[in-house]
């Protein structure tokens, strides 16, 4: 069969590939979208939280794609003192599900060719500077690649990169939907500890109706074959003893700092496969969002209408994502590599002198001038983080 | 040594090959195949699996044959 020909490919039919192709087709580029799975967004393998304002900014006003509002959090420490955060920026539980399935149809409607059940196996970049993009059953030709594969991210390897995670850079997850009666549904629960999850943190993400997302994350240092697994049902039986457990699933959060350089020649990388990931939180969903929208238009703008590719131009990518979040991101990996460092003691002595606190003057920013009060330098860091 | 999969425990989730240093993993459709020509069995595949869906076996043994 002969090579089938785009101005644009992208593979993996995530938030940051969809919103690629999606924007990329609406500016009449001929783009495919290519993802492994016959069905994308399920299973969901997020806890599918996201801050008011990020929502907004990168996903819009569509609150057909929120399960859930959130007004507090708790925090847990290893010995069980609970510190409560009244004053947090609203945010939501959203349906990923849905999201992720309107996203890729939207990218269909603008124009993009829908690929699905194709996982692409191998990139090559050819003698005309185009790209080979390999499917078991096909071989698909384009201009400009965006790759968008995910925690994964083993197409960037063809084209010249090392993404490749160390242990200590991955948080290990398995989770799944409980439904509980007793859960709080307007607060997300944060637990923290060596026996919990080591090296991480397990939530209680209220969906609404009784329903919650539940799951934890352990360092890839503290992993060994079915941890993670093994925590997550220790932990259901102890905290939710008796919930209904439906769909339980795992999946890896890379917690690394963001792939440098974002482009080489016509290819991009986008989303959690650039390792574009908050390291604290392990939330990727709007840097996703917003990197996936940036890589389509620059790449529908690059893109010569005889076919040329502006390599030139491509390079904006990097540096609007350095600019809005890149510094923030590099920030949360130093903040990661301080945390992993603390033992459950220091947790557990931040904690008591937070109880103490009016939860409703409780907001972010102060929890996090308390933990580093003895650590002026991470301090900085730390308040700009959220700045 | 070689890495084996035990394809019932496996979600297909992909966090393994984020950490293989030789792209050896691959997920397909329907499941995750490894390539034993390219893996150096450094285990970390082995290690990250959140559901201790691999592990390292030695092939004299019977080595398919995986609870
Ligand atoms: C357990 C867990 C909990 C999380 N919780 C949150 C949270 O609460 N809030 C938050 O903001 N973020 C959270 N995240 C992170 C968030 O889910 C990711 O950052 C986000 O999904 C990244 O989007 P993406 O499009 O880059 O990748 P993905 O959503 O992973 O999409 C990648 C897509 O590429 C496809 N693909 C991969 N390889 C190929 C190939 N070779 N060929 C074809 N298709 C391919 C896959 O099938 C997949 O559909 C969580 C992650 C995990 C694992």
């Amino acid at each position: 069969m002969a090579a089938l020909t785009y101005d644009i490919a992208v593979i993996g039919a995530g938030p940051a590939g969809s919103m690629a192709a999606l924007h990329a087709a609406r500016l009449n580029r001929r783009v495919c979208l290519f993802d492994r799975n016959a069905r994308v967004g399920v299973p969901v393998r997020c806890g599918e939280g996201i801050g008011f304002r990020s929502f907004i900014a990168h996903a819009g006003n569509r609150l057909e794609w929120t399960k859930n509002k959130i007004s507090r959090s708790v925090m847990v420490s290893p010995s069980g003192i609970r510190v409560t955060i009244g004053n947090i920026d609203e945010s939501y539980i959203l349906d990923r599900e849905k999201m992720d399935g309107d996203l890729v149809r939207e990218a269909a409607h603008a124009g993009a060719d829908l690929f699905l059940s194709t996982p692409v196996t191998e990139v090559r970049r050819t003698g005309d500077g185009s790209y080979e993009c390999r499917s078991p059953d096909r071989t698909f030709c384009a201009s400009i690649v965006i790759v968008a594969d995910g925690v994964e991210s083993r197409i960037a390897r063809f084209l010249g990169w090392n993404t490749a995670l160390s242990l200590s850079d991955v948080e290990t997850c398995a989770f799944c939907r409980v439904t509980f009666p007793l859960i709080d549904q307007e607060t997300c629960v944060f637990y923290v500890g060596s026996t919990v999850a080591p090296g991480g943190y397990a939530w209680i993400f209220p969906r609404g109706k009784g329903e919650a997302n539940v799951g934890l994350g352990i360092n890839g240092t503290k992993s060994s074959a079915g941890r993670a697994k093994e925590c997550l049902l220790k932990f259901l039986d102890k905290e939710l003893p008796g919930a209904s457990v439906e769909n339980l699933h795992c999946g890896g959060v890379p917690v690394a700092r963001w792939v440098r350089p974002l482009v080489r020649d016509g290819a991009l990388l986008v989303g959690d496969a650039a390792r574009q990931v908050n390291n604290i939180s392990g939330a990727g969903i709007h840097y996703s969002l917003f990197a996936g929208k940036l890589a389509g238009l620059t790449a529908a703008q690059a893109m010569g209408s005889n076919g040329s590719v502006d390599y030139r131009l491509l390079a904006r990518y990097e540096n609007e994502w350095k600019k809005t979040y890149g510094k923030q991101q590099d920030r949360s990996y130093a903040l990661k590599e301080f945390v992993m460092k603390t033992d459950d003691a220091f947790l557990d002595r931040i904690a008591a002198s937070l109880a103490k606190e009016p939860p409703e003057r409780m907001n972010y920013p102060r929890v996090f001038t308390r933990t580093f009060s003895r650590h002026p330098l991470l301090l900085l860091k730390a308040a700009r983080l959220f700045g | 040594m070689t890495v084996k999969l035990n394809n019932d425990k496996c979600d297909r989730c992909g966090t393994c090959i984020g950490v293989c240093p030789t792209n050896a993993l691959l997920l397909l459709t329907a499941s995750l195949v490894i390539d034993s020509d390219r893996c150096n069995t450094c285990e970390r595949c082995v290690v990250i699996c959140p559901f201790g869906a691999l592990s390292l076996a030695d092939d004299s043994s019977a080595s398919t044959n995986m609870t």
